[in-house]
C-alpha cells in the first residue's frame, strides 16, 4: 500500500499530542497509587477501635495543614497562568509564574518540614511507639540505655562496640586520677558508671515484673545528672497510644509520598526554568501543569482525611 | 496527518476559563471546610460535610484547571477504571479490616476490651473511639 498520495479517510488518535496523553495514563495510574494508601487509612480507621484521634497524641497541627493546602492551590494557579501565558507566547509573563509555583513548592516542602520535625521531636514514628504498658516501660528502658551509650562515645570515643569501650574505662579513670584527682574525666567516668548500675537495676526490676509504668518514670527522674544530664536528652511525654504505630506508618506514607510527588514536580519545573522558555516548552508546561494539579488534588483530599475527619470522629464517639 | 494534529493540538485556545474565578471558588471552598470543622456538629455531618466540600474543590481543579472540560471521551476511557478500580479497593478491604464481622485478635483490642470492661470476644456495638491515648491506668497490672 502506497501513503505517496493518499489522505486517510478516518482520523487516527486522540486529538492530543502523544506527551500529553501520555501524561493523563501516567496519572490514571497515580489515583490508584494514591488511593491505595489513603484507602487503607480509611479502612484501617474504622477497623480500629481506640485509634488516636486527639490532636494533642498525635500531633498533627492543623493550622499547618490548612496554609498548605492555601499553598498548593494557590501553586495550582499560578501554573494554570503560566500555561495560559505560554499559549499566548508571553514567556516573560510565563517564567515569571513558573518561578512563582517553584517558590511556593518550597514553601509547602518548609511547612511539612517543620511538621515532620514535631512528629520527631515526641518520637511518633512507626516502631517506636508504646502500645501498652509493657512496651512503655521497656521503651523507656531502651532509650535511657542509648543515651547512656552516647554519653559513653564521649568519652571514649571510637568504634569499638559499648561493652569494650566499658573495658577501656578503668584504664581512662587510672590515667586521670594519677594527672588530677580532682580531674573531670574521673568525675564523669564514676558518674557514667552509677548510672550504668541503675540502669541495670532497671532492667533487672522491669524483667521480674516488679515495677509500673510510675515507678520507671520516677527512677528516671531521680537520675543523678549533676555531671551527666541524662534526663536531658530523653523524650519527656511518652504515651500509651493503642493503634499509635499503624497511625504513623499511615500518616508516613501519605504524606511521605504526597512530597516526594511534589520534590518530582519541582523537578519537572526546574527544566524549563533553567532553559530558555520559547514554544518547545509549551508541552512540557502543559504535562508539569496537569502533574501539579494531581498533587495538589491529592492534597486536598489528604487535608481533610489526616487533619479533619479524626478530630471530629473522635469527638463524635 | 500531522497537519490534522498540529491544527488539533491546541483546540482549548478558544475556549477562555477565568481562572482567578476558580481560584477564588477553591479558596471559598478551604474556608468553608474550616468552618464546617469549627461549627458544633454532629461528627459524622461534619465528615461529610467536609468531604463533601474536598470533592467539589476536586471538581474544579480537574475541570478547569486540568481542562478537562473541553477534552474529549478519552478522558473516560482513561479516569473511569482508575477510579472504579480505586473504590474497589476500599469495598474489597472494608470486611475483614474495617468492619471485623468476626472476633478480631490483636493485643490492641485486648486491651482496649480490657480497658473499658467489656468482655473480650463479645461483639462491639459499633466501632468506638477513645480520642486520646493514656497514661497507663494505675490500676492494670504491670507487665504483661
Amino acid at each position: 500500500m502506497s501513503h505517496a498520495n493518499h489522505t486517510p479517510a478516518m482520523k487516527m488518535g486522540i486529538p492530543i499530542p502523544n506527551s500529553k496523553l501520555g501524561m493523563w495514563l501516567f496519572l490514571g495510574t497515580e489515583i490508584m497509587f494514591f488511593t491505595a494508601f489513603i484507602g487503607t487509612y480509611i479502612v484501617c480507621f474504622f477497623g480500629s477501635p481506640g485509634w488516636p484521634t486527639s490532636t494533642e497524641v498525635t500531633h498533627i497541627n492543623i493550622a499547618l495543614g490548612g496554609i498548605n493546602t492555601f499553598v498548593l492551590i494557590l501553586s495550582s494557579y499560578f501554573v494554570v497562568v503560566a500555561h495560559e501565558a505560554m499559549g499566548l507566547r508571553d514567556f516573560v509573563k510565563a517564567r515569571k509564574f513558573l518561578t512563582y509555583t517553584f517558590a511556593l513548592a518550597c514553601v509547602f516542602l518548609g511547612i511539612k518540614g517543620v511538621e515532620y520535625k514535631g512528629k520527631f521531636d515526641h518520637n511518633i514514628l512507626p516502631g517506636r511507639i508504646a502500645e501498652n504498658q509493657f512496651q512503655l516501660m521497656n521503651n523507656r528502658a531502651r532509650e535511657f540505655e542509648t543515651v547512656l551509650n552516647k554519653e559513653l562515645d564521649k568519652i571514649v570515643p571510637g568504634r569499638q562496640l559499648p561493652y569494650e569501650k566499658e573495658k577501656e574505662l578503668e584504664k581512662r579513670r587510672e590515667e586521670a586520677l594519677k594527672a588530677d584527682p580532682k580531674s573531670v574525666t574521673v568525675q564523669t567516668i564514676d558518674a557514667w558508671r552509677e548510672l550504668r548500675v541503675q540502669l541495670e537495676t532497671l532492667r533487672t526490676d522491669l524483667s521480674a515484673n516488679k515495677l509500673t509504668p510510675e515507678q520507671v518514670e520516677e527512677r528516671i527522674h531521680h537520675l543523678p545528672n549533676n555531671v551527666i544530664d541524662i534526663q536531658a536528652q530523653m523524650y519527656h511525654d511518652q504515651k500509651i497510644i493503642p493503634y499509635g504505630n499503624l497511625f504513623a506508618s499511615c500518616y508516613f506514607l501519605m504524606t511521605g509520598f504526597h512530597a516526594i510527588h511534589v520534590i518530582v514536580g519541582m523537578i519537572l519545573f526546574a527544566r524549563p526554568l533553567t532553559s530558555t522558555l520559547d514554544e518547545r516548552w509549551t508541552d512540557w508546561v502543559e504535562n508539569s501543569g496537569l502533574y501539579w494539579h494531581f498533587v495538589d488534588l491529592v492534597w486536598i483530599f489528604l487535608f481533610p482525611l489526616l487533619y479533619i475527619v479524626p478530630g471530629s470522629l473522635g469527638h463524635a464517639m | 496527518m500531522s497537519d490534522a494534529h498540529a491544527e488539533a493540538t491546541h483546540p482549548h485556545d478558544a475556549h477562555h476559563v477565568n481562572y482567578f474565578a476558580i481560584f477564588v471558588a477553591l479558596l471559598v471552598c478551604t474556608a468553608l471546610s474550616v468552618v464546617f470543622d469549627l461549627v458544633p456538629l454532629n461528627g459524622y455531618i461534619v465528615t461529610f460535610l467536609v468531604l463533601a466540600v474536598a470533592t467539589a474543590k476536586a471538581m474544579f481543579v480537574m475541570t478547569y484547571f486540568m481542562h478537562l472540560k473541553f477534552e474529549g471521551g478519552w478522558k473516560f476511557v482513561i479516569l473511569l477504571p482508575t477510579a472504579i478500580l480505586a473504590v474497589g479497593l476500599m469495598i474489597a478491604l472494608t470486611p475483614d479490616i474495617g468492619l471485623h464481622y468476626y472476633t478480631y485478635d490483636v493485643p490492641q483490642v485486648r486491651e482496649y476490651d480490657k480497658a473499658h470492661g467489656i468482655e473480650f470476644g463479645a461483639p462491639h456495638a459499633e466501632a468506638e473511639h477513645a480520642h486520646d491515648g493514656h497514661s497507663a491506668a494505675p490500676a492494670d497490672k504491670p507487665g504483661h
